[in-house]
């Protein structure tokens, strides 16, 4: 029993610097707002945003859960941005790691527009593995 | 100390709510893995889009097996409500749903833990030995019913954990000062203004919504409801108010946000905090009166926490309710305080109790069957 409240006192303590806040209940934590803007970037340098279809993929397909699956649209980041950018960082490497089909992609990357709360916007550039290194 | 704390945790005591809590969880259940299994019914599982497991030797079945373990999941949820095969229903309920969200960080939301939680604690807890499939083969089979009381422990750290859930969230608020200053709510509505002015809310009330200095007020109120009903479902005093409270903030949240079964599992799990000890007040009724045997009926049926046990009282008396103490209600005050001990009718009734409700004591001992004759 014990163990078990300490446990749960931890977490919630955890909350306020973890990124995912599990079994801290800290609910509708902010109400920041997120847009980005999403690129592939191939060996030649190109940029070429992820609205596109690529080798069969699209983006709203591969990604359709956390709010990710229209990035370009500025949306709530319902559980706060630490959070929201943590899944947006691992989406960008997991389409990066899945997408077996797409032989000119090197890295995606995404420049993220934040503004928390009611604060002025920030911008933060999030990269994914090196798709030439990842395997 | 330690000794005091052992005696709490060990003592015996009812476990009907928490067979209560195990019947509601069930529904519960189903309505998270329902959209998991329909989209596997779509031939689609969580790894086909983008996931992210919390570790990397986390087991993760082949696809067929993945949904064979979630259908398994919901034929356990269904068995864990009726009460069939109780302990081994919910232990699998509880492993399933477990395993579920811990396969990737995208599955976890606050109301799914709490689900996880209480899944715990009911399947810790003997939870099947009454309002239950079980209970009901036992006695058809002529076999004594096992004991209805257990050791409180479980009991006492769902109760923890439902007022974490409360108080972490509201400290998290009060240590915010963009949400203790009302910008966080301010902000939300002002971003949603246009769905606002869709839906069926009247002009003034979005205008006052959209208000800054409402919201300055407003979030100061949220805050301390949080605070409220953490801390004061643990004394009986406040305990009928931070219920109540409690059904209103679930009832707004639902209303006003897509929380999942976050509503249904938080009003699901209040009746957790009735006394864990069951007939232990007494009803009186006039079985020649209709209405009274109208109350006694409706008691029957809808005292799942079984507070009551139901008497015959002698012609012509009038309803009465026989408290632990010995004092008495009667009349319309005695059918007001049945009422707001009912699960299906207690939101409704509490408010009733604050109207001045005389208590006098009892003219004989609850159970004496002298004059009143038990009957249920």
């Amino acid at each position: 029993m014990l163990a078990v409240v300490a446990a749960q006192a931890f977490f919630v303590v955890r909350g306020y610097w973890s990124a995912h806040k599990e079994f801290a209940y800290q609910m509708f934590p902010e109400s920041s707002t997120w847009r980005a803007e999403i690129a592939r970037v191939t060996d030649d340098g190109q940029r070429i945003p992820i609205t596109e279809p690529w080798a069969g993929y699209r983006w709203g397909e591969l990604v359709d859960s956390r709010g990710l699956s229209s990035p370009g649209v500025r949306r709530h980041a319902d559980a706060g941005l630490d959070n929201q950018l943590a899944f947006l960082d691992a989406a960008l490497d997991w389409v990066a790691v899945n997408t077996p089909l797409d032989t000119e992609t090197r890295y995606l990357e995404a420049v993220v527009t934040t503004w928390h709360n009611t604060d002025d916007p920030e911008v933060v550039v999030l990269r994914s593995v090196d798709r030439s290194t990842a395997e | 100390m330690i000794a005091a704390f052992d005696e709490v945790l060990g003592r015996q005591v009812s476990m009907r709510a928490m067979a209560l809590l195990r019947v509601l969880a069930g529904p519960i259940v189903l309505l998270h893995l329902r959209p998991f299994l329909l989209d596997a019914l779509n031939g689609k599982t969580y790894r086909d889009t983008f996931y992210e497991p919390y570790a990397s030797w986390y087991p993760e079945l082949p696809t067929p097996l993945y949904i064979a373990v979630l259908c398994v999941g919901a034929l356990a949820a269904v068995a864990m409500t009726v009460g069939w095969h109780t302990r081994a229903a919910t232990t699998t309920v509880f492993a399933v749903v477990t395993y579920n969200l811990f396969l990737s960080t995208t599955h976890v939301h606050n109301n799914r833990v709490y689900l996880i939680v209480v899944l715990a604690a009911l399947a810790v807890a003997p939870s099947g030995r009454e309002l239950s499939l079980d209970a009901w083969r036992r006695a058809r089979a002529g076999l004594p019913p096992l004991p209805t009381t257990a050791p409180a422990w479980p009991l006492w750290l769902l109760r923890f954990e439902a007022s974490v859930v409360y108080g972490a969230s509201g400290l998290s608020k009060l240590l915010d000062s963009d949400w203790f200053g009302g910008t966080v709510t301010w902000h939300r509505v002002v971003r949603t203004r246009e769905q606002l002015e869709a839906s069926v809310l009247p002009d003034w009330v979005i205008t006052v919504l959209a208000d800054r200095s409402f919201h300055t007020l407003a979030a100061k109120v949220i805050i301390a409801t949080e605070l409220f009903i953490a801390l004061g479902l643990w004394w009986r005093r406040s305990r009928y108010a931070a219920v109540w409270i409690a059904v209103c903030f679930h009832v707004a949240i639902e209303v006003s946000a897509r929380v999942e079964v976050f509503s249904y599992l938080a009003v699901a799990a209040l009746v957790i905090w009735a006394v864990p000890s069951t007939r232990d007040r007494v009803l009186v009724i006039d079985y020649s009166v209709s209405r009274h045997r109208t109350l006694a009926t409706a008691t029957r049926w809808l005292d799942w926490l079984a507070r009551f046990r139901i008497v015959a009282g002698p012609p012509g008396s009038p309803i009465q309710v026989v408290h632990r103490d010995g004092s008495v209600n009667d009349g319309p005050a005695a059918v007001r305080f049945v009422l707001s001990r009912l699960p299906l009718t207690a939101w409704f009734a509490l408010p009733t109790l604050l109207l001045p409700a005389p208590k006098h004591a009892a003219v004989e001992p609850p159970g004496s069957t002298s004059r009143m004759t038990r009957v249920g």
